[in-house]
């Protein structure tokens, strides 16, 4: 039963103007798999360091089941974390790695046996525990890292970036293992990440930062969905959220979003929010994913064909993604189509656009236009 | 034309290497030829070789004038002196290294000030403060003063091995549970071990072989180190010098089977911090 409180959490660091961790607060419920995502510098290493009792707070608290533990040294926090380097300890094998922090703790050797082997075998390196970390492969360090947080039982784990020294390969199933234990052990877990796949696929909820601020906290689904602003938009998906340059014009009682040389008709509910527009510029967002070489049929009544011509075919096997040049402008778009399209490079083809899955920012703010965060 | 250059200049090489070889490894084999030899023999062909070896040498050095007793002191002084420096000298070299405080650069500075001073300069000051403190003639005098003109130099070496241990494993320790202490002892120092190693087996070479301090700081025969105990072979009128050689060949043997021992670990503990 473990839940963290981040409230109001600063982070300053001597000799840098700029502040790490501007004003974030965040509630990581019992059990939870927050995941931590945001480009390099963003501060989400340190909010976990500063979680993990390993960086001092410089203002704002930190609640574990309610008790402020600022104060409180790393040693004593029953916080376990798993470092981007794994952080084995070279001159011990893995045995000694797992039970380190057991014999600090005054475990009785039969408990810390009891522990290490059971950890092992939940991870598979039972035959590994006399190797030294130099003679395993960076997924069984991985292994071990984990094995290492695990047999301390703690209230939380935190892990910082353990996935970005492996291969493509070993990652996939470290990921998926990470996962699965996470589910079994059920402890409140907080991880920090760079890589959108990982927020995707592993976190109940993901919180992105940007400049040291928590940007957008939800659901990954519901954030990708749904970004809160520009950044967010294009920091989710790959190939990035193509992002447009629109105008809005009212008339005839209806809205109207002029773009890549087409019109398009806006839904009157959004009325009220687009009028502080109307005539002025606005961020189009359009996924990859919601432009179509040849549309469903369900979507056929709310589709926009624009022209474009192409400038580059990448067939990726499952996929491909057309680069398109949209005509008056010199805007470039990416779609996502099927992997039996014919198009070439230098082709002028249309492509469809969901209007539904379309998003609008405010230009000044790069923030979400609330009707369209959907 | 490229594969005529390479030959010369390996020939060059290995011309320069010769001679190297030559003017550091000539006077030792000359010595230990001496030291097999009778002084009225050498005195008769310097540079001849042992035709034949009077291998007693050894023993009547040994037996007959101290040596067992100044070998005695050497040892104790040296171990004394090398555990007490590397220990402190990890210590603070961890301690340089880990936690950054206010003035930590002026306390580094002023550590590593001391292997800019020769000793001749010091000794004049040193002579008088142990004597006032009563630490003159002394073996416990002689370890303090080994560990001090001693810990700069250590304390340089390992800080730069001891700053490419990654931090990481510190946090980790300390999430482990583990305090600043425990950490040190658990974490840096087996990690640092081949630094450390190879601090402590360069402090022994160059104490082993330490003539000034010793010379000045002990007057009592008791307590001479090997070092002393050679130049005291040496009489008032006249030398032998055929059991100055075997004296000195004593004098050597530890620190030769040691580097013989250990010169890898030597060299991968000197370069381990330069080439990660």
């Amino acid at each position: 039963m473990a839940v963290v409180k981040v409230d109001r959490l600063y982070k300053e660091y001597k000799g840098h103007a700029d502040l790490a961790v501007k004003d974030v607060s965040f509630t990581v419920a019992d059990g939870e798999f927050m995941v931590l995502l945001g480009p390099s510098g963003c501060g989400k290493t340190s909010i976990l360091r500063m979680i993990a009792g390993l960086e001092p707070i410089t203002s704002g608290d930190l609640l574990l089941n309610g008790k402020r533990i600022n104060d409180v040294p790393a040693k004593d926090r029953d916080i376990a974390m798993v470092f981007q380097s794994y952080a084995l300890y070279p001159h011990m094998d893995v045995y000694s790695n797992l039970a380190f922090g057991l014999r600090r703790r005054g475990f009785p050797q039969a408990e810390i046996d009891r522990r290490v082997m059971a950890a092992a075998a939940k991870l598979a390196m039972v035959p590994y525990l006399k190797r030294k970390p130099m003679a395993l492969s960076g997924g069984q360090r991985q292994r071990v890292a984990l094995g290492r947080a695990i047999v301390r039982e703690p209230q939380v784990f935190l892990f910082d970036e353990p996935l970005s020294n492996l291969d493509a390969a070993a990652r996939f199933t470290t990921r998926n293992e990470l996962i699965k234990q996470q589910k079994e052990l059920g402890t409140t877990t907080i991880y920090v990440t760079h890589d959108q796949v990982e927020a995707m696929t592993m976190g109940h909820r993901i919180c992105i930062l940007n400049h040291g601020q928590l940007v957008q906290i939800g659901h990954p689904l519901e954030v990708y969905k749904s970004p809160a602003d520009t950044f967010v938009a294009r920091f989710l998906g790959n190939p990035q959220m193509n992002m447009l340059k629109g105008t809005v014009a009212l008339h005839d009682g209806g809205a109207f979003l002029h773009v890549g040389g087409s019109s398009i008709d806006l839904p009157a509910q959004a009325l009220p929010e687009l009028r502080k527009y109307a005539g002025s510029a606005v961020i189009v967002g359009v996924r990859p994913e919601d432009l179509y070489e040849h549309e469903p049929a369900a979507l056929r009544e709310r589709v926009v064909r624009i022209p474009a011509r192409v400038i580059a075919v990448e067939p990726l096997g499952a996929e491909t993604l057309l680069m398109l040049a949209l005509p008056d402008s010199k805007e470039e778009i990416v779609a996502r189509v099927g992997r039996q399209t014919r198009v070439r490079s230098g082709d002028t083809t249309t492509v469809a656009l969901d209007t539904a899955a379309l998003h609008l920012f405010d230009p000044a703010t790069n923030v979400a236009i609330p009707y369209f965060r959907r | 034309m490229r594969n005529a250059v390479i030959p010369v200049k390996k020939t060059l090489l290995l011309l320069l290497v010769v001679v190297c070889s030559i003017a550091t490894g000539g006077p030792f084999l000359w010595v230990a030829a001496l030291s097999l030899r009778t002084t009225p023999e050498i005195l008769d062909h310097p540079y001849s070789f042992p035709l034949h070896p009077h291998f007693d040498k050894f023993v009547r050095a040994w037996t007959h004038s101290n040596y067992g007793l100044y070998f005695w002191n050497s040892t104790l002084v040296v171990v004394a002196a090398v555990v007490i420096v590397t220990l402190l000298g990890a210590m603070a070299a961890h301690g340089l290294v880990r936690y950054p405080f206010r003035g930590n650069r002026a306390v580094r500075f002023l550590i590593l000030s001391g292997m800019m001073l020769p000793p001749q300069m010091l000794i004049l000051s040193l002579f008088q403060i142990m004597f006032n403190v009563g630490l003159y003639n002394t073996l416990g005098g002689l370890v303090l003063v080994y560990v001090a003109t001693q810990l700069p130099m250590t304390i340089y070496i390992l800080e730069s091995f001891f700053a490419h241990i990654p931090q990481d494993l510190f946090d980790a320790a300390k999430l482990d549970g583990y305090a600043d202490f425990e950490i040190f002892w658990r974490i840096a120092l087996p990690i640092g071990m081949p630094a450390v190693f190879t601090t402590g087996l360069l402090n022994f070479i160059m104490l082993w072989n330490e003539f000034l301090y010793a010379v000045v700081l002990l007057t009592d025969n008791s307590k001479r180190t090997l070092p002393l105990g050679i130049m005291f072979f040496m009489g008032g009128h006249q030398i032998d010098v055929g059991m100055v050689a075997t004296g000195l060949m004593i004098a050597i043997l530890p620190v030769l089977l040691l580097y013989a021992c250990f010169s890898e670990t030597m060299i991968k503990g000197m370069t381990a911090g330069a080439v990660r």
